[in-house]
């Protein structure tokens, strides 16, 4: 039962990271980005190429290096952030709505197709592995006090981030990705540089997914295709509308509530007469059931209280009017 | 036709924007004094709207120039024209409807040296945080010059059609530019209004604003600016004050028909 709870705890915090990094693109600047997923991708397997060492074969990747673990995560965001950069130039450049998610998705199924089929860089559809309890040995910790100690980092990692939003979220800069979200045109005729301020944001909501990415690597020790199809990335849409687009409070919820189910679907699932024996049959009935309820979560969400369960909250001043009489001019 | 003493706010040479086959703008020519309300006027489909999307940078003009405060405005993108003290409103309200009212007005300034990302992470000086306090504090007067004081928390997307208009309009109060345009303030607004969006369009001269006004609303043209600039089929066919345009025969055969037999 703790190591459960170690492990969603672990998970939970992970995922967290996740879906505040989206929060920026899609939360703030307004961006249905379906790219996120392989910023956190590219994450995960630059730590892994950075950690694990030369490969042996017949694995084959690229790098190969024993870097120091948090020196590897640096190294991972900033790789995010670049891949981003290349992806936010052309995609944000004109294109709006539904018209840059469909480059997004394009983008993301070109690196997942990309990391699977060309061998070399990440050793294919085998994937890496082998980074076991990073940081472990500094403190020389044993296999059941790392689990701890990986669950305090992870938590710890994301209060930073969490930290981190909250400044952002209350900042100028802040205010001025909302502009663009809520309508850019007015943004650009009160001298905001739409492309750069997008970009600027689209590539920090990258650096916070490749970060997670680098623990997600950590938690897992290994990172493969089938750790990451790109559609992963609706789970966080699911979480972060279901807590509120744009309140990072209302995204941490979010992600409990989605990060329970998700975890306790397969779980009660069986429960429910006949499930159970028709799993054994198919056992591919219990996944697509999870899919098709966070579908329904989705669903319900966007039609009865698409703001979310917290929605973003504005600054409310507080501070006597100076003439309350309406039509004073 | 009144001819401006002093350097012009805009001039507008030779402006010119095809889309295909059809010349929306076809070599426009104007200026528009500083210090006054200059209208613009014309049917449907004169290249009104057109011509100011092409002199905020929102469009790119095939040829023609545009001068403001010595600069040579066309190819340069709309932040850099906004920046440069030149801003201009939409035939709609666009206000950030998801933002509070006061918000809209403190946001309405730009200010680069505290909108950065690290400044939003490390967080603003003490003469910044000043500068901040001080925007608030005029977003709040101007609300309250604008009667909008009481709705200052409330989202702007939640306000009435007339109560976007004078966001809008406490928007532009508080970037104070050089140059406003505004692009048919008076649609969709209820008459009443009318006066104190004139008031407001005074306020702005008075703030050291010149001002150019696109819009249908003949009375209220008549009611706030100083000279008027007629548009026909992508070009200036007339200017002069209000008054003057009446007996132009070429104004009326293209536009004032309508008024002038009421």
């Amino acid at each position: 039962m703790t190591a459960y709870l170690v492990s969603i705890l672990t998970e939970g915090a992970i995922f967290g990271i996740m879906a505040l990094g989206l929060n920026v693109i899609w939360g703030w600047s307004g961006d249905f980005d379906l790219a996120y997923y392989g910023y956190i991708a590219v994450g995960a397997y630059m730590t892994l190429v950075l950690t694990v060492g030369p490969a042996v074969a017949p694995a084959q990747y690229i790098l190969g290096l024993q870097l120091p673990y948090p020196l590897a995560v640096a190294i991972a965001v900033i790789s995010a952030m670049a891949v981003a950069l290349i992806v936010g130039l052309i995609a944000l450049r004109h294109l709006r709505g539904i018209y840059f998610s469909i480059v997004t998705l394009g983008a993301v199924y070109v690196m997942y197709v990309f990391a699977g089929q060309y061998v070399p860089l990440f050793d294919g559809y085998n994937g890496l592995s082998g980074l076991f309890d990073p940081m472990g040995d500094w403190f020389s910790l044993d296999y059941l006090s790392y689990q701890y100690f990986f669950m305090g980092l992870s938590l710890a990692m994301f209060v930073v981030v969490y930290l981190l939003m909250w400044r952002i979220s209350g900042s100028r800069f802040g205010m001025a990705l909302r502009t663009l979200r809520e309508d850019e045109r007015a943004a650009a005729a009160f001298g905001r540089d739409i492309y750069r301020l997008k970009l600027k944001g689209y590539v920090l909501g990258a650096g916070v997914g490749g970060f997670a990415g680098a623990l997600f690597a950590a938690y897992l020790s290994a990172f493969n295709p089938s750790a990451w199809s790109p559609v992963e990335v609706i789970v966080l849409y699911a979480a972060v509308l279901v807590g509120g687009r744009g309140n990072i409070v209302g995204v941490a919820l979010g992600v409990l509530i989605m990060g329970m189910l998700v975890q306790e679907s397969t779980r009660f699932l069986p429960s429910v007469p006949g499930l159970g024996q028709l799993n054994t049959l198919h056992p591919q009935v219990l996944l697509a059931l999870r899919g098709a309820i966070i579908g329904l979560v989705l669903i319900l969400f966007l039609r009865f209280r698409p703001q979310g369960l917290l929605p973003e909250r504005r600054y409310v001043d507080r501070q006597p009017a100076l003439d309350a009489t309406p039509g004073n001019a | 036709m009144s001819a401006p003493a002093t350097t012009p706010a805009l001039e507008v040479r030779g402006l010119t924007k095809h889309f295909g086959g059809v010349y929306a703008v076809d070599g426009c020519s104007f200026e528009a004094p500083l210090g006054q309300v200059t209208g613009l006027i014309g049917p449907n489909g004169a290249g009104k709207s057109t011509a100011i999307d092409l002199i905020s940078g929102f469009k790119l003009p095939d040829s023609g120039t545009v001068i403001f405060k010595g600069v040579a405005l066309e190819g340069l993108p709309p932040h850099r024209i906004s920046r440069l003290g030149l801003i201009r409103t939409f035939q709609s309200p666009r206000e950030w409807a998801g933002l509070t009212v006061l918000e809209n007005v403190v946001m309405a300034r730009w200010d680069s040296g505290r909108e950065g990302f690290l400044r939003g992470v490390v967080g603003l000086g003490r003469a910044d945080r000043e500068k901040s306090a001080n925007e608030l504090t005029r977003a709040r007067e101007i609300l309250d010059e604008f009667g909008l004081a009481t709705l200052r928390n409330e989202r702007a997307g939640n306000l009435s059609g007339g109560q976007k208009r004078l966001v809008e309009f406490a928007r532009i109060r508080m970037a104070q530019p050089k140059l406003v345009i505004l692009d048919e303030p008076m649609g969709g607004v209820n008459p009443v209004l009318g006066e104190r969006m004139a008031l407001a369009i005074e306020g702005f001269i008075a703030s050291g604003t010149s001002v150019i006004v696109v819009e249908h609303n003949l009375p209220f043209i008549q009611r706030v600016t100083q000279h008027v600039i007629v548009m026909a089929q992508g070009a200036v066919i007339a200017e002069g004050p209000f008054e003057s345009l009446r007996s132009n025969q070429d104004v009326v055969d293209a536009y004032l028909g309508e008024m002038v037999r009421q």
